[in-house]
């Protein structure tokens, strides 16, 4: 296949599936949750008077699925003639219920759980009054009151109770507040699979996919103005600095070859068509703090930007074994390899020959 | 190539098929096109400015809880771009020449099974648990979690190919990726002790080890440990730890913590600490990983305030010892951010000031932007401006800004428009425009059982 053909493969299949959502599935916008109508019901003085759910809500406790425009409301036609409203209602009154469409975010059995907790205001603690948009939630302490769920959390199963939790900001365990950026990383690296809960993997590779992203995040969206996006503005300026003041940071997104490429259009690699030498004067000789070994014992990162390459590497050339540059290795280097085999290590026999 | 198409195939046949269902897709589409300048270097005394006019077209689809009659919660996530290059070819489009350019960004297929105890996924993604150190792979990941008491224990596995630019070379000296290398394979065992409590109370305890070659080459063998441990009822404070060993090396090449609490529901504050020798994130198979032993260790912290009204506040500082001039030895340095952020209704707006102090230059800079929604359009302004300690390329300041202002259209669309300019030590004027039309939508059906 050459190297044009995946393209057109995946925008064909965008294509395909574009389209097939489009036919099937209906969006979700947020102009039609905006228009879902008011509460309409004074649910308190119901509560006060004592008055069974189920009176209104008589097909709730058979009800082993929530559904998206069923809301198991059936109110009493003449009220002042039922004997659960009349102690109350001398005229009957008309209440329009208007129907719902908005989509749950839990999935629970009602049947079964009624069954056992029988009093709805277990879970139900706030109910919604007339001009409310929408129904308060039970909170989810009114579920671990009952079901431990510590372990679920630690394996990331919020499904298939929550149908996901997008949109939900997390209050108690990795809560995103302070220098969230900074530490979250390590608070990531050993519950992951939490994370994922959440976060599908498209989220994490706008910024740590840096090798096959279509660009940085701040070009793409450069209206988000509120990210911390760290490639900002002028960065290729702050790159140099920010590369030798902390150079791991940059080694966890970035390999040599990603700075080589771009090095090399720069004319400063050796390798380039047109050279331009970066170096200071004498930089190659000056065996003291300002040549090229004292930066590199500092920082061999810096070094790898251009220089990185394999066991081809143009220092090779001077440090191989009875070179002019002499030995290479920092002083712990031998002490820890003293007891290997080099011939094993085809990177030794790159600088050393070795009897046969 | 092979495995990429199949996989590509599987996903259209899985989402168009009309038999198959999903809870949720959220699309999205991003036609991109930018306009601006790049310097290149043909000879002579100076680089000289060639244009660039890239456009983009980046798509992004997951569908989550697709129904079948095999597995749990089937997600397939696959987000892709193509690029054609209009003007000059752009430095990022790939290492091959030529104007058209695209890649995978995300691309894969999970499912669970055994009543969600087991996790596989396959395709590209990454590794983000453990001593993988979000290492991304085009291969395979398995998790299965077993109750033990009231413990759990995980156990995952995973192998792969390290993702590569471009579909382009994969060896360690080619690729993009900081893990370059021709096969990747690994795992981490974990011992989850939850404690009754707020959710996520407890502790987590991992090691995993990390193994990647270049053909008969090493580029890593690494061993790790990690722990996560939230350990009171009430409070959010969260402690977190790993450590790495490299195996030829035979010496740390991180170890790093992380502390955060909310002190109080206005006051939230972390702590973190690192100490990492960068020569030990080279591939054991480049010559330079032999050259040095120098080591980074930087200790701070932050805090962030709420002061009300929608105004917050926050402030960051790390101290970091640096190898001295020949790599032994330290230097200080320092890292310092403060932020004030305000929202009041449809306006946000935000100042940032910081300082790097580091041994080889350092810099201060001020950032000021701005927000304002007007119905269905918003304008945005972001103003960048740097001195540097001591000059880069022979100059002391840059300063960049960008304006952007965009508007909602029908359908979920939204079209962008944004142009941006300034002085900077490479670039003695620059601009660059851009044009975006983005489409996002998320699609529901069987909302709720």
């Amino acid at each position: 296949m050459n190297r044009f053909a995946l393209p057109t493969v995946l925008a064909a299949v965008a294509g395909i599936v574009l389209a097939g959502a489009g036919c099937s599935l209906k969006p979700q916008r947020s102009e039609a949750r905006a228009a879902e109508p008011k509460y309409v019901f004074p649910h308190a003085p119901h509560v006060e008077g004592e008055v069974a759910c189920v009176a209104c809500h008589a097909g709730i406790a058979d009800a082993k699925k929530l559904e998206a425009g069923v809301r198991h409301v059936q109110l009493p036609k003449t009220p002042s003639k039922d004997d659960r409203c009349s102690g109350c209602h001398d005229t009957d009154v008309s209440v329009e219920v208007p129907a719902r469409s908005d989509p749950f975010r839990i999935r629970i059995d009602h049947q079964q759980h009624l069954a056992q907790v029988k009093d709805c205001r277990t879970c139900h603690q706030k109910l919604p009054e007339v001009g409310d948009a929408r129904a308060p939630a039970p909170p989810m302490a009114t579920c671990t009151s009952c079901h431990t769920h510590q372990a679920d959390f630690n394996a990331a199963k919020c499904t298939p109770c929550h149908v996901d939790l997008k949109g939900y900001v997390p209050q108690t365990a990795f809560t995103h507040a302070g220098n969230w950026t900074k530490v979250h990383g390590s608070m990531a690296r050993p519950t992951a699979e939490s994370c994922a809960a959440c976060h599908d993997q498209t989220s994490c590779a706008e910024c740590h996919a840096s090798q096959v992203t279509a660009a940085r995040p701040s070009v793409i969206f450069p209206e988000a103005v509120d990210k911390g996006f760290i490639h900002r503005g002028d960065y290729v300026s702050r790159h140099i600095i920010d590369a030798r003041a902390d150079p791991a940071s940059c080694r966890s997104c970035h390999g040599s070859a990603f700075c080589y490429a771009c090095h090399t259009e720069q004319g400063v690699t050796s390798s380039a068509v047109n050279v331009r030498d970066p170096h200071p004067v004498g930089w190659a000789t000056d065996t003291g703090p300002n040549g090229h070994g004292a930066a590199a014992r500092r920082d061999i990162l810096s070094c790898a930007g251009c220089h990185d390459n394999g066991a081809s590497s143009t220092c090779v050339a001077c440090h191989q074994m009875g070179g002019v540059g002499g030995n290479p290795h920092p002083r712990a280097f031998l002490k820890r390899h003293a007891d290997e085999d080099p011939t094993r290590e085809p990177m030794c026999s790159a600088c050393h020959t070795f009897a046969p | 190539m092979i495995r990429q198409t199949l996989l590509l195939a599987a996903v259209a046949a899985l989402l168009a098929a009309p038999a198959v269902r999903a809870d949720t897709v959220e699309a999205s589409s991003t036609t991109l096109l930018l306009l601006g300048q790049e310097p290149r270097y043909r000879g002579g005394s100076k680089p000289e400015l060639v244009t660039v006019a890239p456009v983009f077209e980046i798509l992004t689809i997951t569908a989550r809880d697709i129904e079948n009659g095999f597995s749990d919660d089937l997600r397939i996530v696959l987000s892709t771009w193509g690029a054609i290059d209009l003007a000059e070819r752009r430095w990022d489009a790939g290492t091959n020449g030529g104007r058209l350019s695209g890649d995978v960004t995300t691309g894969y297929v999970q499912a669970k099974f055994l009543e969600r105890r087991l996790t596989l996924r396959a395709g590209r993604s990454m590794i983000a648990t453990g001593v993988a150190r979000m290492m991304q792979l085009d291969g395979g990941h398995a998790v299965v979690v077993v109750p033990i008491s009231r413990a759990q224990l995980s156990v995952s596995g995973y192998a792969g190919v390290p993702t590569s630019q471009r579909f382009q070379t994969r060896d360690g000296v080619k690729s993009w990726n900081p893990v370059g290398g021709t096969l990747a394979y690994g795992g981490r065992v974990a011992v989850g002790l939850p404690i009754p409590g707020i959710a996520g109370r407890g502790l987590e305890l991992g090691t995993s080890a990390n193994v990647v070659t270049d053909g008969d080459e090493t580029v890593r063998e690494e061993v790790g440990a990690d722990f996560r441990l939230q350990p009171f009822k009430r409070s959010n404070l969260t402690l977190a730890g790993f450590g790495t060993f490299s195996l030829p090396e035979r010496r740390l090449a991180e170890v790093s913590g992380a502390v955060t609490v909310s002190a109080t529901s206005k006051l939230h504050v972390t702590a973190d600490a690192r100490h990492v020798e960068p020569s030990l994130l080279l591939s054991r198979n480049s010559i330079l990983s032999v050259f040095t032993t120098s080591v980074w260790t930087e200790v701070g912290g932050g805090v962030t305030y709420d002061l009300g009204r929608g105004l917050s506040t926050g402030v960051d500082l790390h101290v970091r010892a640096e190898p001295g001039a020949d790599g032994s030895g330290s230097e200080l340095g320092s890292d310092a951010r403060a932020r004030v952020s305000w929202e009041s209704g449809p306006t946000k707006a935000g100042l940032e000031l910081f300082n790097l102090d580091a041994y080889a230059n350092g810099y201060f800079g001020t950032r000021v932007w701005a927000r304002r929604t007007l119905g269905k359009a918003f304008v945005t302004g972001d103003v960048l401006g740097t001195l540097f300690r001591d000059d880069v390329n022979g100059q002391g300041e840059s300063i960049t800004g960008t304006l952007t202002a965009g508007y909602q259209l029908p359908l979920g669309f939204t079209a962008v428009l944004s142009g941006s300019a300034g002085m900077t030590p490479y670039l003695e004027q620059n601009y660059d425009l851009m044009a975006k039309l983005a489409y996002n939508q998320t699609y529901r059906t069987a909302e709720v059982r």
